[in-house]
């Protein structure tokens, strides 16, 4: 233990708690047919972030910008959840990831010297993540799990048949919002380690890839974990030998699993 | 008392006229069939019914409580089964889950399924004749039984009230039948069952009532005094060609219309 570099404990940690995000908020954005909110929230992330980072050069307002790049990947998931009940709620989404999109670069025009550090969000780094990452990392996924345990039986059912969940007495206008905000945050956990623009593939890709050839719901959040660990272990272990971004074959990595089950599934 | 008292009830979306002056009631026990064309209020009014939509003018009472001020306490007495085209398949949920999720989220969160729970599932699901399916995929059923379970899980609620949209949209013929049948028994037993249909044929020897709506209430009672032509012309636009069976019913050709 003692030979272990911390940087790659702190990266196996990260891993951990990615897969993890991705088992339980990716199978319920597979479920709830809402892949497009992880891009929304991704890119909403990087505005946030890139506030937080502006705040601090300013001298305003200190913050980590996970923190800001949370705030902002939940308020974008809870606009298109109320702007979707007019509109379908991939329209909301994708309204809500251009006002992002362009925060973000007005945010990052404002503080050029330091823009490095938004885009390192953008692309991500295991490798990179400091002891304080990996406990707000962990403090979200804890909320995401526990939330999501608590009220699983709902989630299922506004996932399934949202009208009949309310017929039969869920809160599902409030409820439907908390699921969106708990995809945001763990969003942005999985973002943290693999950049704002794999985190789609790390995310989805795995409880996607799960819902093809699970017999049961339960399945999908076991096979969602095993794929996304398994891939976050290749993508650190080849990485670690070669000059590789661990991120980008995880998700490669993620990406070819679904794309196998799909055909062996249909070949079946 | 009433199971369902509507009174001059009227509802809009964004200023667009959906229900206008409904007034009728359900004597518990009562099997209604709700017909009308497409976009005539038929699904809004199931909506009002649950509690989903508050009425813009008049009153509603389902069992003497306004839907809309305790809704819970509504809910807690009505089996819905919603269109088929409204559910997704996505979460690979089997038949169990499914036939069991209106009583489980009648719980309080992490408080177990009871052994009562269990049993009222199965026995639902005989009810509809898939107790064979209890550990199967949903998504591998065909429609008609897709919908038998959704019944069920209608049923394993123990309603007073059992409101279905659509119930037959998709569904063969020896399903429709079961349905038709379960429904009829449980109306017999004093479940009041309302059931929003297009095409009213199979239903017309087991319902009470016809409620025929296009907006406005056209037409409510037997279906000898709904199935008239005029009322038929008021809602559809068109003339619907009406015969009487063996039996002496009277049934709507809804495929054989006249302009």
């Amino acid at each position: 233990m003692a030979d272990i570099p911390f940087y790659l404990l702190r990266a196996i940690a990260a891993i951990v708690l990615i897969a993890i995000n991705a088992s339980v908020a990716g199978s319920f954005t597979v479920f709830r047919d809402i892949s497009f909110l992880v891009a929304g929230a991704s890119h909403a992330a990087l505005a946030g972030a890139a506030l937080a980072i502006v705040l601090e050069t300013y001298g305003i307002f200190s913050m980590n910008p996970i923190v800001g790049g949370i705030l902002f990947a939940v308020f974008t998931a809870i606009a298109a959840g109320y702007a979707s009940r007019d509109e379908g709620i991939n329209t909301a989404i994708g309204i809500s990831f251009a006002l992002s999109m362009s925060l973000a670069v007005l945010f990052i025009s404002m503080i050029r010297e330091y823009a490095a550090r938004v885009w390192s969000l953008l692309l991500g780094d295991l490798f990179l993540l400091t002891n304080e990452d990996i406990v707000l990392m962990f403090i979200s996924t804890l909320v995401v799990v526990a939330v999501c345990f608590l009220f699983y039986r709902e989630f299922l059912f506004i996932s399934f048949d949202i009208e009949g969940a309310i017929a039969y007495g869920v809160n599902a206008t409030l409820l439907n919002y908390v699921l969106l905000s708990l995809i945001a945050i763990a969003v942005v956990v999985t973002l943290k380690g693999v950049g704002a623009i794999l985190v789609f593939a790390m995310f989805v890709a795995p409880a996607a890839a799960a819902v093809e050839v699970s017999k049961n719901v339960r399945q999908v959040f076991l096979l969602a974990f095993l794929i996304a660990m398994i891939s976050g272990i290749a993508g650190l272990g080849i990485s670690f030998f070669y000059p590789v971004s661990p991120g980008a074959i995880a998700s490669l990595f993620a990406s070819l699993v679904y794309f196998t089950l799909i055909v062996v599934n249909r070949r079946g | 008392m009433k199971a369902i008292e509507v009174e001059n009830l009227c509802f809009s979306y964004n200023g667009v006229k959906a229900l206008s002056g409904i007034t009728f009631s359900v004597d518990e026990g009562e099997f209604i069939a709700i017909i009308g064309p497409n976009g005539s209020g038929k699904t809004t009014l199931l909506r009002v019914l649950l509690g989903i939509l508050k009425p813009e003018v008049g009153s509603v009472r389902v069992f003497g409580i306004e839907p809309w001020k305790e809704s819970e306490k509504v809910k807690s007495l009505i089996g819905f089964m919603p269109q088929k085209e409204h559910i997704s398949t996505k979460p690979p949920l089997l038949v169990k889950d499914i036939v069991l999720m209106g009583r489980a989220v009648r719980k309080s969160p992490l408080s177990p399924l009871s052994k009562e729970d269990m049993r009222k599932a199965r026995e639902a699901l005989n009810a509809v004749g898939l107790d064979d399916k209890w550990n199967t995929k949903f998504s591998e059923l065909s429609g008609g039984q897709q919908q038998r379970v959704l019944l069920a899980r209608a049923i394993a609620v123990e309603p007073k009230l059992l409101l279905l949209d659509e119930p037959f949209n998709g569904v063969d013929i020896p399903s429709q039948e079961r349905i038709i049948g379960l429904l009829d028994e449980l109306s017999r037993k004093g479940v009041t069952a309302i059931a929003v249909v297009h095409n009213v044929s199979p239903l017309i020897h087991s319902i009470d009532k016809i409620l025929l709506l296009n907006k406005d209430l056209i037409a409510y009672g037997s279906p000898e005094e709904v199935l008239k032509p005029e009322n038929m012309v008021k809602a559809y636009g068109a003339v619907i060609p009406i015969i009487v069976c063996e039996e002496g019913f009277v049934h709507p050709l809804f495929g054989d219309t006249h302009g």
